[in-house]
């Protein structure tokens, strides 16, 4: 079985359904002939579905409210605090998304670079809401490579006090490679993702991919 | 307040009554009632086809005058016509094909659009007036009933014959004083040309019509005759939807074909439903909710919409096999609360078009009622969005797709988006439009024991979004 398909039929992988709808909006984020205005905006409508598909995986409990017409409606009610946490640079991009459906959303950065001389990630900075050893996170990063950072990031959290369940990872495209390796890693982890892409080059760049989503997003190419 | 405004609750002011349904529950036009007026020039046609519109007192009336089809001249015709030399008043002067196009889409009920006559050149302008919603339509010219094709079509053929000295001392003062002719000029123009068609071609089709009114306008009794039987046939044929939508069609979510698309029962889907459904929800978060389950919805339907294949290549050099739209996207929104979900496409579909539909239900028979439609013009070539955050009886997204089917919209081509439907709703549009398809977030089940006054889980999802109770 291919690496994608591994990936694909791992239990705590959830990527979004996929319709030729998502196929449509990937087919411009992935084009390099595409503008920086559509990148962004085909981006973060992708980005709003992540978020709504990652928020799903957080607990509800059931409720019954009376409508207006004074029938009772059985339903249920959100349970459970959240947060946001983006690795930085490009994991911002997704932090209007997350707050578009949570209004005041707590959110955290992370900043982790790869060190030159081990050419492991290093952690530089990180800034956490207080109580985020009893919340839910939603980590956020467009990418998912090697799963490097992320990886490191995830160390952070739990140094930090954050249960591994409580921990949905979101992304637009992952190499199935390092998506594998993170699920192996973290045994409780969920990834929530919009495709899984074929393989990894020798420089770790997502194949087919879409180029550097940071450098895209905030107009930084070369 | 003015007169003819209508108070209808303490909220509400409506200032007319709007067009009720003009098709069946099974969602098929109607005939248009079609009348018929011909008569010799200046006898008096135009004047009783404007009584005739006072007296029925709708708004859904429209006179389409023969001087809209007058026909494009030939090069040596029209140096004639600018020397006064032409004869207008020849049954060749008209151009009845398209004439009959015009009459054949009002009659069907879909919108068309009515040439226009430019009397300064002699030749038909560029100019067309779009006509959309006439539940009577009113022919008159000196050859309404002169076309066999035409005349099929007519429901009542009238024709006005006032005595011809009458006609002639009206053409007289009516060319001098309103188109500045000199007085003998008319006279010439009547010897050579009006007379002699008159006598030859118009008092023949006088065989043709079922009423004659001698004296045009000054009989009052004939008219009124006319009058009483026009509204009675109207009356017969006033349909009512809610009733049978309702009452005969009910079912259960079970029997609902699949052209119902209900949105995956996420638990982000059921939570936010259940806010939208508790009525202790303050209005900021019934707003919000509302606004963030519609973007879902919007998201949802768009995915309705074909696709073709398009092979792009990324930035990695390599090729990704995705897909892209096929063709335009139209939204129209029913107002008021579809408006609510316009906002969400806007946000998403950056370069679609936008129609608006104004439906108010009748407070007390609940028929819904048109008062408003503004469409795209090229919207029959589009894929088309509906937008109502709820589907309660159906009566009102029927009517919605009704006049999307009369601008030319392909049935298949419309995807109605809804957050909350009733079964029995959903089914009395898969009944009438089986092609159309429905995407709903919810399916309440929560039905009152009234047919007339089923409502929904949200309350009145208007009043709650924009803060209008009573």
């Amino acid at each position: 079985m291919s690496l994608s398909l591994q990936a694909a039929e791992h239990p705590r992988l959830h990527q979004l359904p996929q319709t030729n709808q998502l196929k449509a909006l990937m087919t411009i984020i992935r084009d390099k002939n595409t503008t920086r205005g559509d990148f962004v905006f085909y981006s973060d409508r992708v980005i709003r579905l992540l978020v709504e598909e990652g928020l799903n995986y957080l607990p509800v409990v059931h409720k019954e409210v009376i409508t207006p017409m004074g029938i009772p409606f059985e339903g249920v009610s959100f349970e459970g605090r959240i947060c946001g946490v983006s690795i930085m640079r490009a994991g911002e991009s997704m932090e209007q998304g997350l707050r578009d459906v949570c209004t005041s959303v707590r959110i955290g950065k992370v900043l982790i670079q790869r060190d030159e001389r081990t050419a492991q990630p290093k952690l530089y900075y990180s800034k956490l809401p207080k109580d985020i050893a009893n919340r839910w996170v939603l980590l956020l990063d467009p990418m998912l490579a090697t799963g490097g950072s992320a990886m490191k990031c995830i160390e952070v959290l739990m140094e930090a006090g954050v249960r591994e369940e409580r921990i949905l990872f979101v992304n637009l495209i992952c190499a199935p490679e390092g998506a594998l390796k993170m699920l192996e890693r973290f045994p409780k982890l969920q990834i929530i993702t919009a495709e899984i892409d074929e393989s990894m080059d020798a420089n770790k760049f997502i194949l087919p991919g879409l180029g550097d989503f940071g450098d895209r997003y905030f107009g930084t190419e070369d | 307040m003015s007169s003819g405004a209508k108070l209808t609750s303490s909220t509400l002011l409506l200032k007319s009554d709007g067009r009720p349904p003009w098709y069946t529950p099974g969602g098929k036009n109607l005939p248009v009632y079609m009348v018929g007026i011909a008569g010799g020039s200046a006898s008096g046609k135009t004047s009783v086809a404007k009584r005739i519109v006072e007296s029925l007192d709708v708004p859904w009336v429209v006179i389409v005058s023969m001087d809209s089809f007058y026909r494009q001249l030939l090069p040596e015709e029209s140096k004639r016509a600018f020397e006064s030399n032409h004869d207008f008043d020849h049954p060749t002067s008209f151009d009845y094909a398209t004439a009959m196009r015009v009459l054949k889409d009002l009659k069907e009920g879909k919108a068309t659009r009515v040439p226009q006559y430019d009397f300064t050149t002699h030749s038909p302008s560029k100019e067309t007036q779009n006509v959309y919603g006439a539940s009577v339509v009113i022919f008159e010219g000196i050859f309404a009933l002169y076309d066999a094709a035409i005349l099929e079509m007519m429901d009542v053929k009238i024709f006005v014959d006032t005595d011809s000295d009458i006609c002639l001392a009206r053409r007289i003062k009516r060319d001098v004083a309103e188109r500045g002719r000199d007085p003998l000029g008319v006279l010439q123009q009547y010897d050579r040309f009006v007379k002699p068609a008159y006598d030859g071609f118009v008092r023949p089709t006088m065989n043709n019509a079922d009423v004659i009114i001698p004296r045009g306008l000054d009989n009052q009794v004939a008219i009124d005759l006319m009058i009483q039987h026009i509204k009675r046939q109207l009356d017969e044929r006033n349909a009512t939807i809610m009733r049978p939508v309702l009452v005969d069609k009910y079912c259960s979510s079970t029997g609902l074909r699949d052209t119902l698309v209900t949105l995956p029962q996420s638990n982000q889907v059921r939570a936010m439903q259940t806010i939208l459904c508790d009525r202790t929800t303050s209005r900021d978060d019934f707003i919000f909710y509302s606004d963030r389950l519609s973007r879902l919805i919007i998201e949802h339907g768009l995915g309705q919409l074909p696709l073709q294949h398009k092979v792009v290549e990324t930035p990695m050099e390599l090729p990704y096999e995705g897909y892209e739209p096929l063709s335009v996207v139209t939204g129209v929104t029913v107002l008021r609360a579809g408006g609510v979900m316009e906002k969400a496409l806007r946000s998403v579909a950056r370069l679609a078009n936008y129609g608006k539909i104004l439906i108010v239900g009748d407070q007390k028979t609940h028929e819904p009622r048109l008062h408003y439609v503004k469409l795209p013009p090229s919207i029959k070539d589009h894929q088309v969005l509906l937008m109502d955050p709820t589907i309660v009886s159906g009566a009102n997204a029927m009517m919605a797709i009704r006049i999307c089917l009369d601008h030319g919209v392909l049935e298949e081509h419309i995807v109605f988006l809804s957050l909350l439907a009733t079964p029995q709703g959903v089914h009395a549009i898969q009944v009438a439009f089986p092609k159309v398809r429905i995407v709903v977030a919810l399916l309440d089940a929560h039905i009152g024991k009234d047919e007339l006054l089923i409502k929904s889980g949200y309350g009145l999802f208007g009043d709650r979004y924009f803060g209008t109770e009573d």
